[in-house]
């Protein structure tokens, strides 16, 4: 009898919390230390707001987990149950279930406004003259700076921008407000990012720049398409279908809300394809 | 008819490589610097010699009395980073550099205690960040005087200039920018004095800099000739019989063909290593380094004339051949290093050599006036990603199962990138016909990655863990007849000998290791004579020199370079440093940082033999 009671006094301490906690449960997110304009360790990034969005909806209380290594925070974190939600991957990423896409962008052409440059696809004689453009490794922008015979040319400057940081061993971190601000300061004449990473930059530069969508109809050498317009989803582990389920709602639910969150960010957000539909 | 003519004076006398070479050289060479090397009161340039013998014939001290080494005395040089390269003597002056910020001190052997000039450059800071592996510079170079410039230091600043300084005052003569750290390009390479040229190398391959050496006139810094290691065929310089002995490794228009469209254009293959030159043929030889960028699959073909062994005309640049040892590199098996010169009878005849350990772990000897292969076998026999090189052919034989391909986990590849040699120079005892080289005993796994990030968007890159090789430790030390490929013989060391070796005819080598002892071996056996326990590890050369009638040895202490990377940037992880910090993380509990020479001498009297 003695032995239960204790069981019973400890039970009552230590789920004490969680008691309350069945109240207003936790959603977990995972979010990045310092990937911005992603998300900040002080929420300062747009899925930290969105994340709070979908929290609210939930009725659940927000609880950040924050990673530092981008390459590595599915499997080292939500795989592994340090948390439930990422907020922002490519709708249909095999590694994890995606909820129906959110919002749908592109990559972007920037440039500063007064030079005036006319830059709306790959043939966009700009690119061929320009002496500096800033783009992030292993994006579409390299497949095709690659393709259209500016890749080499633009090597040195593009390890400048990490600091000449090897990728072996490290992970190399392009800042995306400093890609923006080269093009702000005169230094490149062109950035080439992804829209969502670069709007806020865009939006808030001393300097005006514009801003383009590139059309998604580019091609490798080969032939092959690269991908320019993505749609990004919600992400959960894989066996998290009733957690699923209940994000798809919010989405379907909230889309009006979720569009003013990514507008007011600057975002510039696309028609979903016909065929977008979830991959889950 | 050069081979003849040198066969004869062999035949007639028993002098070193030198002296021989001395003879035959041409009225217009830098005579007097081969002159000034051949005496025993100095140590006039980095490898000692144009032969890069870095052989003394001094037997002052010797394997007899070398035990009674004694601290003569010693200078700090106020930097704490990594020490390479030696100091140089000449004229009773000691010329001593540091690595960035490239200090140079003047030292006088009559009055070691006293600075006579020293030298601080203004430079850059930006380049210490650009520089992969620790802040390194492997020394100086001396011109002795000429008719229109007078006897002049040159230092190869991190920031890519090259600075000629007046040897008596220690004033700035000119400065050149060879290398815009702005592209990635620093310099640490020792530039080296040839006629009246000094050549000077490039570094960043890891940073996509397309390599190339440059010759400058001395009197006013000038350019002579620039010759790239990619590209068209002009700006590589070949000659209009380029490898006509050797056609089967190429030849005419593969700088371009054996890349993918322009990737040439980044394509690495600097070379910061060491030089060597021959009077009689007025050739000079180096080797190029690594194709950029490091992900092999980024840049399919040869990546020719990366990872390149050398002879070029040094009057135009010109290259008469050039051997590419390790075709479509995935190793970071940059070939740069140790180029030694040697006469020796092959197939019944003396024939000039030239013998390069590579950092891929395979030794290449080869007839140096038309570059054939002689000789090509593995430094140790731990050496795994090649079975063999095919002799006819010169390929190496690979094994895909140390391949670094993308979609491949590579475990227990040997050598690891630092290679099973890497910049130390090595010493040729030309009596006892063998090479004396400190090696690294490291091996690697190679984890390349590609992660999916978002919006099409990956992370490419590769891990790299290195370790102690199969023997258990991580140098060793090898005495090697570069003809037959027989190793006389090896000792293990605890650590890797980095800075290479000097040889006496006393019967000894010398040699500093990462821990931070100045050891004596006895050149026949191997056998451990003498040791001392400097103040900080060595990852540079020891020196020989007579003053006042007396032998000296000295040697830089001042770990750090890249197996001391861990130390210099206070580095816990153990894939930091490209992979060194765990090979080395012992290391921390032998040695710390702090830069200087120490000079040692044997005291008449106190001998006990």
């Amino acid at each position: 009898m003695k032995t239960s009671t204790r069981i019973v006094a400890a039970l009552a301490l230590g789920f004490g919390f969680s008691t309350v906690q069945a109240e207003q449960p936790v959603l977990k997110v995972c979010t990045a230390e310092n990937e911005m304009p992603y998300s900040n360790k002080n929420g300062e990034g747009f899925e930290n707001k969105l994340a709070q969005y979908v929290a609210e909806q939930l009725g659940r209380k927000l609880e950040t987990v924050s990673w530092t290594d981008p390459r590595y925070f599915i499997r080292d974190y939500l795989d592994k149950g340090l948390c439930d939600v990422v907020m922002g991957v490519d709708a249909g990423d095999p590694r994890l279930l995606t909820t129906a896409p959110y919002y749908r962008s592109g990559y972007v052409f920037i440039s500063r406004e007064k030079d005036g440059l006319d830059l709306q696809n790959w043939d966009s004689p700009a690119l061929k003259q320009a002496q500096r453009i800033a783009f992030a490794p292993g994006s579409p922008a390299e497949t095709m700076l690659r393709a259209i015979g500016r890749y080499n040319d633009m090597f040195n400057y593009q390890q400048e921008l990490a600091g000449f940081k090897s990728k072996r061993n490290q992970y190399v971190k392009y800042d995306n407000d400093k890609l923006v601000n080269e093009v702000a300061s005169g230094k490149a004449e062109i950035a080439i990012l992804w829209g969502p990473a670069a709007a806020r930059y865009v939006k808030t530069s001393a300097t005006p720049l514009t801003m383009t969508v590139i059309p998604d109809n580019a091609k490798r050498a080969d032939g092959e398409k690269v991908g320019l317009h993505y749609s990004t989803s919600i992400g959960v582990r894989k066996n998290d279908s009733a957690l699923l389920g209940q994000l798809n709602k919010i989405i379907k639910d909230g889309q009006d809300n979720i569009e003013a969150l990514l507008e007011a960010e600057g975002i510039p957000l696309l028609d979903q394809p016909e065929t977008a539909v979830s991959m889950n | 008819m050069q081979i003849s003519r040198f066969a004869k004076q062999v035949s007639t006398t028993a002098l070193v490589t030198a002296a021989a070479l001395a003879v035959s050289s041409s009225a217009q060479a830098n005579k007097e610097l081969e002159q000034l090397a051949k005496q025993n009161t100095n140590w006039v340039m980095q490898t000692k010699d144009y032969g890069s013998t870095h052989f003394s014939e001094m037997i002052d001290i010797n394997a007899n009395n070398v035990k009674n080494l004694k601290v003569a005395w010693s200078f700090s040089t106020g930097v704490l980073n990594g020490h390479e390269g030696g100091p140089l003597v000449v004229d009773g002056i000691m010329y001593v550099h540091t690595p960035y910020p490239n200090n140079v001190f003047a030292i006088s052997l009559d009055e070691p205690d006293k600075i006579l000039w020293q030298f601080k450059p203004k430079q850059n800071p930006a380049a210490r960040a650009v520089a992969c592996c620790d802040v390194v510079n492997r020394g100086l170079a001396y011109a002795p005087a000429g008719k229109d410039y007078p006897a002049t230091i040159f230092l190869n600043q991190l920031d890519g200039h090259v600075v000629a300084i007046n040897a008596k005052t220690g004033e700035v003569l000119w400065k050149m920018e060879n290398s815009d750290i702005a592209m990635g390009s620093t310099l640490t390479v020792a530039p080296f004095v040839v006629k009246d040229k000094v050549i000077v190398g490039t570094s960043g391959a890891e940073l996509g800099v397309r390599g190339y050496a440059t010759a400058y006139n001395i009197k006013d810094g000038k350019q002579a000739w620039r010759v790239y290691a990619t590209g068209p065929d002009e700006d590589i310089k070949l000659s209009k019989d380029f490898n006509s002995a050797n056609p089967h490794y190429g030849q005419f228009g593969l700088g371009l063909k054996t890349w993918e469209g322009d990737a040439w254009k980044i394509g690495g293959g600097t070379n910061w290593g060491w030089y060597a030159y021959d009077s009689d043929l007025e050739m000079l030889y180096y080797g190029s380094g690594n194709p950029a960028p490091w992900n092999e699959t980024m840049r399919p073909g040869d990546n020719k004339w990366t990872m390149t062994i050398w002879g070029r005309d040094v009057n135009t640049g010109e290259a008469k051949f050039g051997y590419q040892k390790t075709p479509h590199d995935e190793w970071d098996y940059a070939g740069v290093n140790y180029m030694g010169l040697s006469e020796q009878m092959v197939d019944g005849k003396m024939t000039k050599l030239l013998t390069h350990p590579d950092r891929n772990g395979l030794v290449y000897t080869l007839n140096r006036e038309n570059g054939s292969l002689v000789n090509a076998f593995k430094i140790d026999d731990t050496v795994n990603w090649v079975k063999k090189v095919d002799l006819k052919t010169g390929l190496p034989i690979r094994d895909p199962e140390y391949s670094t391909h993308m979609d491949h986990q590579a475990t227990g590849i040997c050598p690891s990138a630092m290679g099973y040699h890497n910049q130390g120079i090595e010493s040729y005892d030309p009596n006892k016909k063998l090479f004396f080289m400190g090696t690294n005993h490291i091996c690697m796994d190679w984890e390349p990655f590609m992660l999916p990030y978002r919006a099409g968007q990956f992370f490419v890159g590769a891990t790299l863990n290195m370790y102690p090789g199969p023997k258990g430790t991580l140098g060793q030390v090898k005495a090697m007849n570069a003809v037959t490929g027989k190793m006389e013989w090896e000792v293990q060391e605890k650590f890797a000998v980095w800075g290479g070796t000097t040889a006496t005819a006393g019967d000894l080598v010398f040699y500093g290791t990462l821990d931070g002892y100045i050891k004596a071996r006895h050149s026949k056996t191997g056998e451990e004579l003498w040791k001392f326990k400097l103040p900080s590890g060595v990852i540079g050369h020891p020196i020989t020199y007579k003053h006042n009638n007396k032998q000296y040895v000295a040697i830089y202490y001042g770990v750090g370079g890249w197996p001391g990377v861990g130390l210099v940037f206070d580095l816990a992880d153990p894939t930091a440093g490209l992979g060194a910090v765990g090979a080395f993380k012992e290391l921390a509990h032998y040695t710390q940082m702090g830069g200087g020479v120490m000079v040692f001498a044997w005291e008449r009297g106190n001998e006990s033999t």
